[in-house]
C-alpha cells in the first residue's frame, strides 16, 4: 500500500476527518434550519428543512463523516472512540463564533477548556491503543 | 411541565436514546465485520439498524436546531458521552480505565459548563 492510502486508512486519521465534517455539517444545519420557515404540526420533525441547499450540503457531509465513523469503529473501542470525538463540542461552538456570529459567554469559554482538559485525559490511554492496533 | 417544554423534553430525550443506540449497534455490526464478515445476516441487520436509529437521531436534531441556537443545543446533546462510554463497558464488555473515566467525566462536566451559559 503506497505512504498516502497506508496513512488515508489510520483510524485515527479518519476520527480526525471524521470531527472536521461533523463541525462542518452542523454549522450548515444550522445555517439551513434556521432560514427554513415553521409550519404548525410539522416544525419538530426537521423534514421542512429538506427545502434547504444548506441542508444538503450538511447532508453531505454527515453521509462522509459517517463513513469515517464506521471505519475507525471497526478498529478503536467504542468508549475511547466517542470520547475523542467529543472534541466537537469545542469546535462547534467556536464555528458557531467564527462564522455565525452567535455569542459565547465566559462560564462557556471556561467549559470549553475543561472539554479540552478531559480530552487530554482520555487521550493518554489512546498511545497504549496505538501501540496495539 | 407545560406542553411548551414537554415537546421539546420528549424530541431531545427519544434524540439522545436513539444516538445511543445506534452507536452500540454500529460497533456491534463493526466488530462482527471483522470476524463473520460484512456480507453476514446479523452483521448487516445490526449495521442497518443502527443507520436507521441515527436517521431518527438526525431528523430529531434537525428539528431541535429549528428552535434552539447551534452553541446551546449542541453541548447538552453531549451528555451521550458518558452514556455512551458506560453502555459501551456494560453491553460491548469494553474496558474502562480510571483515567479513561476521568477523562470522560472532565468532559461532561465541560459539557455541563457550556450549555449552563
Amino acid at each position: 500500500m503506497d505512504p498516502v492510502r497506508q496513512r488515508l486508512a489510520n483510524p485515527w486519521i479518519l476520527l480526525v476527518f471524521e470531527v472536521i465534517f461533523v463541525t462542518a455539517s452542523e454549522t450548515l444545519l444550522k445555517v439551513g434550519a434556521s432560514r427554513t420557515e415553521l409550519v404548525a404540526g410539522w416544525e419538530w420533525t426537521g423534514l421542512l428543512a429538506l427545502r434547504s441547499i444548506w441542508i444538503w450540503c450538511a447532508i453531505g457531509l454527515v453521509i462522509l463523516s459517517f463513513l469515517c465513523w464506521v471505519y475507525v469503529l471497526k478498529y478503536i473501542p467504542l468508549s475511547i472512540a466517542f470520547p475523542l470525538s467529543n472534541v466537537v463540542h469545542v469546535l462547534v461552538p467556536l464555528s458557531c463564533w467564527i462564522f455565525l456570529g452567535e455569542h459565547i459567554s465566559p462560564r462557556r469559554w471556561c467549559g470549553i477548556g475543561v472539554v479540552i482538559l478531559g480530552l487530554a485525559v482520555v487521550a493518554k490511554p489512546v498511545a497504549t491503543i496505538e501501540q496495539k492496533l | 411541565m407545560t406542553a411548551q417544554t414537554f415537546i421539546p423534553t420528549v424530541v431531545f430525550a427519544v434524540e439522545v436514546t436513539t444516538t445511543v443506540v445506534g452507536q452500540l449497534l454500529l460497533k456491534r455490526a463493526m466488530e462482527g465485520s471483522r470476524t463473520i464478515g460484512f456480507a453476514n445476516f446479523r452483521t448487516l441487520r445490526l449495521f442497518f439498524g443502527g443507520v436507521l436509529s441515527l436517521t431518527i437521531s438526525f431528523f430529531l436534531t434537525i428539528g431541535l436546531l429549528e428552535h434552539f441556537d447551534l452553541s446551546f443545543f449542541y453541548p447538552i446533546q453531549g451528555s451521550t458521552v458518558v452514556i455512551i462510554t458506560l453502555t459501551a463497558a456494560f453491553f460491548l464488555r469494553e474496558k474502562l480505565s480510571p483515567q479513561l473515566i476521568i477523562g470522560t467525566l472532565l468532559i461532561s462536566t465541560g459539557i455541563v459548563l457550556v450549555s449552563l451559559s
